[in-house]
């Protein structure tokens, strides 16, 4: 009788080791051949990369830079009178503010919104020599 | 068998004693445990399929482990052709690269109609020839190429086709973006991939061939290379000599920036030049790379190695002075100056006046030996070799008696590839440091390895004098940009016409060093028979083109290699003699 409920149970025992072997073994080919796919995948955009590095390369070429500039832009190379270092930078002048009128702070916002100012554009850009 | 005829007897009692025991002894011998003698049968039974099935289990197990062998088979027919290492700039610029584009091929044994084989490539790809594409797939071979790179939209359009024995294969294409920008540096490929010129060349004699002989070289494995050049700097140069030439019609112009720290090349220009993505172009003799496998006379620039030579014996002082009243006459040469002084010169003044005679006085006061055995040390007279495969040896007279002497030390007689001359003026200004050049990127501890002292560091100290001087008031004063502290000389040399010097074909040089107190960056400007322009009065002469190029150059390119322009400075006298020179 203990011989028969042992042998039943190293059935039972082989029957579900080898659904468990069967299980891995599949989980396994699965992801290998997740990992091929996603080796073929890098792989490809490695490709991409190396195609749009050698394009962006062509595009950044000194020399279709420099027609383009000479075509578009109104530049001029840099003169060496125009470098300068921190030692030599004249000293800030101090801004005063005038206490003029009866709201000085509002004064000062309306300064700010002086039409008058703007950032350097291209075209009113004009090339100046600074003194050293 | 013999385990169940032991066992017979025992399922049906005897039918008689003496039957059994006949049977026994014939069976077994007379007196033998037959129990003792099956357990060990059973036994080893037991035992032998034990063996047998761990054998299967174990081969099982290494057979669920291995990886199964198809995602080897997918790289190979990845990429046929081989991978090559990208090669970039020293500031990481991308000078060549790899991309992948499809080859057509065919297997002719496959195809069915050949006629409708060709029918239907020709009208994909209007550049195959009908003719020679028949020929080709109705020949017995198993595999021939059609067609090598062509766009991804020619491949789908052929496969939509559906055509049997036609394919494709995915190699590995080499592309240039810049150009002919970097063409003699970086050298190019063939069809196949493989160097066939320049530093392409080298890296295969690296050890890349057998890699490829291999089959291995085909994925990214192989880490890029990062070269010397600066690709701005490479840029300007070729731009400003591009210019030089059209303007006084030279029949080529050279250029070389180098570090005079570190023996790199920062830049180098041959023009004409060619377009590495089209090699064809560099078969043309005219297109050769004139700096390293090109040798010159370098005329006047060969002056600053006597004159080092000179001060560097200890027995000739910045003061000393040379008679440079007549013409030397040497057997029937009669050597002259180009701006004639007719006086006595002192050492600056040669320099600055350029003068044959006096350059040729000072060599003969050292002698014959002194003056070959100098030129020696500074590696003029053997062949220059670098990373770039192509090299010339530099012609040096068989016999090297005094004449030789006279004209060597001002240029003639001697030639040697312009990178070479740039090695030794490199070391003349750098404080005497002989660096072998390189065109991969270097740091100055790899070079301080390399260095061998030429000359001593107060000589280098004066020849910097001696250059500025001359840019101050001398042949070059017109490559003087303002804030540099440019130091350079000048070199015009008559080039050989039918084995004479003519007057009028003339090859210009002009050497810059910037900035002249603490070098940084050694410049080289050649131009081949430039012609005078309105405003040089009819004079071809270097300081009439080379060095207004190299001061145009110098101008561009110095804010490139982050040089800051310092104004105000003291003449040459008090900059660099003060130091401690005289």
């Amino acid at each position: 009788m203990a011989m028969r409920l042992l042998n039943i149970g190293v059935i039972v025992g082989l029957v579900l080791a080898a659904a468990y072997v069967y299980d891995i073994k599949y989980q396994s080919t699965l992801r290998a051949e997740r990992a091929a796919k996603l080796q073929h995948d890098l792989r490809r955009e490695r490709d991409a990369i190396a195609s749009l590095r050698a394009e962006w390369a062509r595009l950044g070429n000194p020399r279709r830079i420099q027609t383009l500039a000479d075509r578009h832009l109104s530049l001029v190379p840099v003169e060496p009178s125009q470098f300068t270092d921190f030692e030599r930078l004249p000293e800030r002048p101090p801004q005063i503010v005038q206490p003029a009128g009866a709201d000085p702070i509002g004064a000062m916002l309306d300064d700010s919104a002086d039409p008058g100012f703007f950032t350097g554009s291209i075209d009113s850009w004009q090339p100046k020599a600074v003194k050293p | 068998m013999k385990w169940k005829t032991t066992a017979e007897p025992s399922a049906e009692p005897a039918a008689s004693g003496w039957r059994r025991r006949f049977i026994h002894t014939l069976l077994y011998g007379p007196n033998v445990d037959r129990g003792a003698k099956s357990r060990a049968r059973v036994g080893l039974a037991i035992l032998a399929f034990a063996l047998g099935y761990s054998v299967i289990a174990l081969r099982l197990v290494t057979l669920a482990a291995a990886p199964d062998g198809h995602s080897v088979r997918r790289v190979s027919t990845d990429a046929v052709s081989t991978a090559r290492p990208d090669i970039l700039d020293r500031n990481g610029d991308i000078l060549a690269t790899d991309v992948k584009a499809a080859s057509l091929f065919g297997e002719p044994k496959k195809i069915i109609d050949v006629d409708e084989a060709v029918e239907l490539l020709t009208a994909e790809l209007p550049d195959l020839d009908p003719v020679e594409l028949r020929e080709r797939l109705s020949s017995r071979k198993g595999f021939v190429w059609l067609k090598r790179e062509i766009s991804p939209k020619q491949q789908e359009e052929i496969h939509r086709r559906g055509i049997p024995g036609i394919g494709f294969l995915v190699e590995n294409k080499r592309v240039y973006p810049n150009g002919s920008e970097v063409s003699h540096l970086i050298g190019h490929v063939n069809i196949d991939n493989q160097g066939i010129a320049g530093i392409e060349k080298w890296l295969d004699g690296r050890g890349l061939a057998d890699l490829h002989m291999a089959g291995l070289a085909t994925e990214r494995l192989v880490k890029p290379v990062q070269l010397a050049v600066d690709l701005r700097v490479q840029h300007a140069l070729r731009d400003e000599l591009l210019r030089a030439r059209d303007k006084y019609q030279a029949i080529a112009a050279a250029g070389l920036v180098t570090d005079v720290r570190t023996g790199e090349v920062i830049a180098m220009v041959s023009l004409p030049d060619y377009d590495p993505n089209n090699p064809r172009e560099a078969n043309d003799l005219t297109r050769i790379n004139r700096l390293t496998t090109g040798v010159y006379e370098m005329g006047s620039t060969f002056k600053a190695l006597t004159l080092a030579m000179a001060l560097d014996s200890g027995k000739i002082s910045l003061s000393s002075s040379f008679d440079a009243r007549v013409p030397l006459r040497y057997g029937k040469f009669n050597i002259s100056d180009y701006h004639a002084q007719n006086r006595t010169l002192t050492v600056p003044e040669i320099f600055t006046y350029s003068s044959n005679i006096g350059t040729a006085r000072l060599a003969l006061a050292l002698g014959v030996d002194y003056h070959q055995q100098f030129l020696k040390k500074l590696g003029q007279l053997d062949r220059l070799r670098t990373e770039l495969p192509e090299s010339a040896e530099p012609l040096v007279p068989k016999r090297w008696a005094e004449l030789n002497t006279v004209t060597i030390a001002f240029g003639h007689g001697l030639s040697v590839a312009p990178l070479q001359a740039v090695m030794g003026i490199n070391a003349i200004v750098n404080g005497g440091l002989l660096i072998p050049p390189t065109f991969l990127k270097r740091s100055p501890e790899e070079a301080a390895a390399l260095a061998a002292r030429v000359i001593k560091p107060e000589t280098s100290e004066k020849m910097r004098y001696l250059m500025r001087l001359n840019v101050e008031k001398g042949t070059a004063t017109r490559a003087d940009v303002a804030g540099y502290y440019i130091g350079g000389k000048t070199g015009t040399s008559e080039k050989v016409i039918g084995g004479r010097y003519s007057k009028t074909k003339l090859l210009n040089s002009f050497t810059a060093v910037l900035p002249a107190d603490n070098p940084r960056y050694l410049l080289l400007i050649m131009l081949d028979e430039p012609k005078s322009t309105p405003e040089s009065h009819g004079y071809a002469t270097s300081g009439w083109n080379a060095v207004p190029v190299g001061g145009a150059v110098i101008a561009r390119i110095a804010p490139l290699l982050g040089l800051q322009p310092r104004f105000d400075l003291p003449p040459s006298e008090y900059l660099i003699l003060a130091k401690g020179g005289q």
